[in-house]
C-alpha cells in the first residue's frame, strides 16, 4: 500500500474510554484533516455517544454501522437500526445508547463555513486512556505531538497539565498549566483553575495560588 | 428528530452505473461533504476517479455488504466497519460492489479551507432528469447550482447539453463556449459528447 492512503477495520482500533463511553479515535489514528471523524462501540444498554451539545455552528452526522441504536435528540428519542443516519444541528442536546451488542456509531462533525480545526479532545482522551492503564509513556507522546501541532492554543497546556496533575506529577504539571495561563490572554481559563476536578492533586500545592488570580 | 434509513435516500443512478444517495443535500448540512453509494446496474459503486480538481481528502466507510475498492491499480476488499482513507488527492480511486446490498458512506473536504458544496453535486443530481428527457428539472437543478457557483463551467457545460437536447441551440453554444473560455479540458469533452449531436455542425461550435 502507498503513503497516500489506508485501510481502517473500526472495531481492531483500541478505543479510548471518554465520559462513560469507548471512542474509538479515528480522525486521531488517521490524520483526517477535513472534518471530525471518529466513531464509537457499546454492548446492549451500554453508552454510545456521550451526552452532549454541539457548539453554534457545528454540524453532526451520526451513521449506524453496526447493530442498533437508540438515539435521544433533543426530547425525542428513536430506534437506529445498522443504515441509519442521524442529522443534529448546533446546540441542540443528543445521545445514543447501544440496543444490540458491538453496535458502532460513525460520527462526522464541522463547523459552517470555518475550516475544520481539530481541538484535539479526541486525541486527549485517547492520552487519558493510556494514563489510566499505566502506559504513561504513549500518553505523553500524545501530548507531545497535540503541543507540537498547535504551540500556540492554551487549552493543549491546560489539559497536559491535568493529565500530569492525574498522574501525580506537579511540578510537570505546574509548567503546563503556567504556558496555558500565559497563552490564554482573554481569561476563558480561570473558570477550569477554579472547579477542574482534574487538578484536585495540585489544590492543596502553595503554587496553585498563582493561577486563581 | 431529522434521520433517515440509507435505503430511504433519493436514489440517483448516473451513466457509468453507480447509484449516489445524496446526504449533504438531503439534510442540508452546509459544514462538510458527505454521501452514500450504491451499486447500480453495472456494480459499481464508487466511480474511477481523482480528486486533483477539488483537492479533497476521503474517507470511503462500507456500511453494509462487501465492496471491492481499487486505489492506484491495487484491489482491497473491505466489509461492514472497514473504511479507506485517502490522503493523496491524485490517487486514482474507484468501486465495484461483491455483494448485492453494498453501501458506502464518503465523507470528504479540502483540508484547510472551510467547506464548499462541489459543483458535481448539482451536475449529478440533474444528470437524471437530463437523460430522461426532464429538462425543466434538470434546467432548475443546473441553475440552482450556478446561483451557488456562478460561472461555474462545469455546470455550464451540463446546462449546454440540456438546451441542446432541448432544441435550443443558440442557448447551447453560448454555455458551451463559455465554459469552454473558463476551462480548455471542456473543448476535449465536446468533440465526443453525444448530447451536441444537434449543434456540431454549427460554425459557432468550439473546435
Amino acid at each position: 500500500m502507498s503513503e497516500g492512503y489506508e485501510i481502517l477495520t473500526l472495531d481492531e482500533v483500541e478505543a479510548a474510554p471518554h465520559r462513560g463511553s469507548n471512542l474509538i479515535p479515528v480522525r486521531h489514528t488517521l490524520g483526517f484533516r477535513p472534518a471530525g471523524v471518529n466513531a464509537w462501540i457499546a454492548d446492549a444498554g451500554g453508552q454510545l455517544i456521550p451526552p452532549h451539545e454541539e457548539d453554534s455552528g457545528n454540524e453532526e452526522l451520526y451513521a449506524v454501522v453496526r447493530g442498533r441504536a437508540t438515539f435521544t435528540v433533543g426530547e425525542e428519542t428513536a430506534d437506529a437500526p445498522a443504515g441509519t443516519l442521524v442529522y443534529v444541528p448546533p446546540e441542540v442536546f443528543r445521545t445514543a445508547a447501544a440496543a444490540e451488542d458491538g453496535t458502532i456509531v460513525f460520527a462526522v462533525g464541522g463547523s459552517v463555513g470555518e475550516a475544520f480545526n481539530p481541538g484535539g479532545w479526541d486525541s486527549f482522551a485517547l492520552a487519558v486512556g493510556y494514563a489510566q492503564s499505566g502506559r504513561l509513556h504513549e500518553a505523553r507522546a500524545i501530548m507531545a505531538q497535540l503541543i507540537a501541532e498547535k504551540p500556540d492554543y492554551w487549552p493543549t497546556y491546560y489539559n497536559a497539565g491535568c493529565f500530569e496533575a492525574q498522574a501525580g506529577n506537579a511540578d510537570a504539571a505546574f509548567e503546563h498549566l503556567r504556558r496555558a495561563k500565559e497563552l490564554d490572554a482573554g481569561g476563558d481559563s480561570d473558570e477550569y483553575f477554579r472547579g477542574d476536578t482534574d487538578l484536585d492533586p495540585l489544590r492543596e500545592d502553595p503554587r496553585f495560588q498563582e493561577f486563581l488570580s | 428528530m431529522n434521520t433517515v434509513h440509507i435505503d430511504e435516500l433519493d436514489r440517483n443512478e448516473m451513466s457509468d452505473g453507480f447509484v449516489w444517495r445524496p446526504v449533504r443535500r438531503h439534510f442540508g448540512i452546509q459544514a462538510f461533504g458527505t454521501n452514500v453509494y450504491t451499486p447500480g446496474a453495472s456494480g459499481r459503486v464508487i466511480e474511477e476517479h481523482t480528486e486533483n480538481v477539488y483537492g479533497h481528502e476521503e474517507i470511503y466507510l462500507v456500511l453494509r455488504g462487501r465492496v471491492r475498492f481499487t486505489v492506484d491499480g491495487d484491489d482491497h476488499d473491505l466489509g461492514q466497519g472497514q473504511l479507506i482513507f485517502l490522503r493523496d488527492p491524485s490517487l486514482r480511486r474507484g468501486a465495484v460492489a461483491l455483494t448485492d446490498d453494498a453501501a458506502v458512506l464518503t465523507v470528504g473536504g479540502k483540508p484547510g479551507a472551510p467547506h464548499e458544496v462541489s459543483a458535481w453535486e448539482y451536475t449529478f443530481a440533474a444528470g437524471p432528469h437530463l437523460r430522461a428527457g426532464r429538462y425543466d428539472e434538470a434546467r432548475r437543478l443546473l441553475h440552482e447550482g450556478l446561483e451557488a457557483k456562478p460561472g461555474n463551467p462545469a455546470i455550464r457545460y451540463d446546462l449546454a447539453c440540456v438546451e441542446a437536447l432541448a432544441g435550443e441551440s443558440d442557448k447551447a453554444l453560448e454555455l458551451l463556449n463559455e465554459a469552454v473560455e473558463a476551462d480548455e479540458r471542456f473543448r476535449e469533452y465536446a468533440q465526443t459528447d453525444e448530447d451536441f449531436a444537434s449543434i456540431r455542425d454549427d460554425p459557432r461550435f468550439p473546435r
